[in-house]
């Protein structure tokens, strides 16, 4: 016997309610005054949904397209029984559906299809919103357009700053233009020009290298001075010549010591430029910065009429040049051109300082005014004269022509520089007695732009100067502390002053 | 002798005015803020409502050992002795404040079981959290709306007498049971009878709402 009736099922009416579509829909084309037109869709509940006594809650639900569309816009309508349509497109013929359910049951079928054509010469658009959009689209242009046109120059130097020249910190170039070479070349510390028979002879000796190649380098070095010249750098350029770490007027300041700070102190606005140029190349090497700064100077300034004479001030340093290197000597050339200027330039000294705190790169200032300071009492003295404003002697009084080398480097970094004696290398005796107070300058640290900071180290002073005079000889290290030796090379070749193929030469041959 | 029958007469007058007055007329702010109270009140309802037929769904979904395994769990609701209007002609035939007691007779009769519900449905193997955290929203939100109902009974009828009167709940060692069958069967009962009563709760107060805010037709 099987069983006639079925599984027990559970149901709860309230939940199987499935209520009659919506009836009497009607479909029209509001057209307010003060608004946009809008299809309004109306209905009524149906027959049996008892909504008004509240026993029955329906909720309700409209769908429409266009005839040609593919998918229904579903809205859902609340408990309302009216429904606006807002977005549609004039001259299409619209099909509306209408759905209820109760508020906890099941969705009734869709109503019946009613449709409506919407007239093509509606108007949708709201002409008070397109006037306001325009005005303030013109309003927007106009003011870009302002400030395009009257800030536009600064916006492109904000977007592209003006490519730096070269400059030469100290380099007078009205004392070029109007010729006045004498002046010119004193300002650099020159002796005079053409240089001496001394000059040549010390330059000959400063060719000397260890190296073999430098050998060769140096005819070759000197050679080409006078030839190229002298494509001396227009000094009417910015001040941000994009020099290298080599570069910086204060590391060339600091590292010459004293003497080197007051050329930066010159306010000279166009000189400057030509200094830090000059500066740039010294970068390298402490050599005796007389000699070949001065030779070099004298080819910067001579665009390259000039011969390859050195002007030295004082001869008899550069005996013991075969550790010097050319290099170091490329590296001062452009300490003389400023050394020159300088003196020439005749500026108070609180321009000067307030110039080097201007332009102060490291941002060492104490430094700088440190070395201004001992610079003056030094100016007496034979190393720095060249670099204070005061001195009228010209940079080259044998004896306040100073160059100072780097013959020992510290593991801290420190810079052990020994001034250039005029006395042979083969002196051991302390160089007191041409009372020079050995400065030496110790690198306090090096900056973010390659900058080496020197300090002046008094402690040094007298006491190592025979030692390191005896080492100069059997050291080569006389290297340079920018950043990379590459970076003195690419300044080097950006100056036009000097070869730099030689240069990088030399310094190859310095750091092997 | 004729004075006093006049005012004996004029008294019964005012009282039956008086009497058959609802105690918000319409156009009286109490009607406004009646309207308030009995939109909260809906809106609450039917969400506690909601949250019911979800919970019991869920509970059938997880635990569920095949098609109508919880039919043999029927039995009788601990609220089934409260007489509850079959359809809407009986609903109409219910004086008001009569069914507003009715409706928080109702919620009353849900706070116990419910905390015990929560209590007890940790112990269930498997328990999903959403279970409990909807367990636990409907009890919260039913104290709610048996504040805002009564608030509604003292505007509909200010004498109203709330006796306090509730279902008691007798279902709380089923749900203990050590059987773990009969623990399945106890809870579908309980969240199927707290579904149904959700239901009527909500129904009632959207009709009651027509009739008392609405005079009648909404």
């Amino acid at each position: 016997m099987g069983i006639s009736a079925s599984d027990e099922r559970l149901v709860d009416v309230a939940y199987i309610v499935e209520p009659n579509p919506p009836k009497n829909v009607t479909l029209e084309i509001q057209q307010p005054e003060d608004g946009k037109p809008y299809l309004w869709i109306k209905w009524v509940p149906p027959t049996l949904a008892d909504t008004a006594s509240g026993w029955l809650l329906l909720q309700y639900e409209v769908r429409l397209k266009h005839e040609k569309a593919v998918e229904w816009e579903i809205y859902f309508a609340g408990q309302q029984t009216n429904f606006k349509v807002l977005s549609f497109y004039p001259g299409y013929k619209y099909l509306v559906h209408v759905r209820c359910k109760p508020d906890h049951g099941l969705w009734s079928k869709w109503s019946e299809e009613h449709s409506i054509e919407i007239p093509s010469d509606l108007n949708m658009n709201d002409e008070t919103t397109w006037i306001f959009v325009a005005i303030l689209s013109a309003v927007i242009c106009l003011v870009m357009v302002w400030a395009v046109a009257f800030k536009g120059y600064r916006m492109m130097t904000c977007i592209l700053p003006p490519v730096p020249g070269p400059k030469i910190k100290g380099f007078d170039t009205r004392l070029l233009e109007t010729g006045k070479t004498e002046e010119f070349l004193t300002a650099f510390g020159c002796q005079g020009f053409p240089p001496t028979s001394d000059c040549e002879d010390l330059l000959v000796e400063f060719l000397e290298v260890n190296d073999s190649e430098d050998q060769q380098l140096m005819p070759s070095f000197s050679k080409k001075y006078p030839g190229q010249g002298v494509k001396f750098r227009h000094p009417d350029r910015d001040n941000d010549s994009g020099h290298g770490s080599c570069d910086s007027p204060s590391l060339l300041s600091e590292k010459c010591g004293g003497p080197w700070a007051n050329p930066r102190t010159f306010h000279i606005p166009k000189v400057i430029e030509k200094l830090e140029n000059l500066e740039a190349n010294i970068t390298c090497t402490w050599d005796p910065l007389n000699i070949s700064t001065e030779g070099k100077i004298f080819n910067f300034h001579t665009n390259g009429s000039r011969s390859s004479t050195w002007p030295l001030p004082q001869p008899s340093q550069h005996k013991p040049r075969s550790p010097y290197h050319s290099t170091a000597e490329v590296c001062k050339l452009p300490m003389g051109p400023k050394a020159a200027l300088a003196t020439v330039l005749d500026k108070s000294v609180k321009d000067a300082l307030k110039f080097s705190k201007s332009i102060e790169i490291g941002g060492e200032e104490k430094a700088v005014k440190k070395m201004e300071v001992e610079s003056f009492p030094a100016k007496t003295e034979q190393d720095t004269a060249w670099l204070l404003p005061q001195e009228k002697t010209p940079f080259i009084p044998e004896k306040t022509l100073d160059y100072v080398e780097i013959h020992k480097v510290n593991k801290d970094g420190a810079l052990s520089l020994t001034p250039k004696q005029k006395n042979s290398i083969d002196q051991t005796e302390k160089p007191q007695a041409s009372e020079i107070s050995k400065e030496y300058v110790k690198v306090v640290r090096v900056t973010d732009n390659n900058i080496l900071v020197l300090v002046p180290d008094p402690r040094a002073q007298n006491k190592e100067a025979p030692r390191s005079l005896q080492q100069n000889q059997a050291e080569k290290d006389t290297s340079c502390f920018t950043a990379t030796p590459s970076n003195c090379r690419l300044h080097l070749g950006g100056s036009d002053y000097l070869d730099p193929a030689s240069l990088t030469h030399s310094f190859h041959g310095q750091f092997e | 002798g004729s004075l006093l029958l006049l005012l004996l007469m004029s008294n019964l007058l005012l009282c039956k005015n008086v009497a058959s007055q609802p105690m918000c007329p319409s156009g009286s702010s109490c009607r406004v803020s009646l309207r308030d109270l009995f939109e909260r009140a809906i809106i609450l309802s039917h969400y506690i409502h909601s949250l019911s037929s979800e919970l019991s769904q869920e509970f059938d979904a997880q635990y569920s050992q095949g098609p109508e395994f919880f039919t043999q769990a029927m039995s009788m609701c601990h609220t089934a002795s409260l007489s509850t209007p079959a359809g809407k002609e009986q609903a109409h035939q219910i004086h008001q404040k009569d069914f507003v007691i009715l409706v928080i007779h109702l919620l009353r009769s849900w706070t116990e079981p419910l905390s015990h519900l929560i209590i007890e449905a940790n112990h269930l193997p498997k328990a999903p959290d959403t279970l409990i955290a909807k367990a636990m929203e409907i009890q919260e939100q039913n104290q709610r709306l048996l504040e805002g109902v009564k608030k509604i009974s003292k505007l509909v009828d200010p004498e109203i007498i709330d006796n306090g009167d509730y279902s008691v709940w007798l279902g709380l060692p089923s749900l203990q049971s050590n059987d773990l069958e009969s623990r399945l069967f106890a809870y579908h009962n309980e969240f199927r009878c707290l579904r149904r009563d959700t239901h009527k709760v909500d129904n009632y107060l959207k009709f009651l709402k027509c009739q008392i805010a609405y005079d009648g037709s909404c």
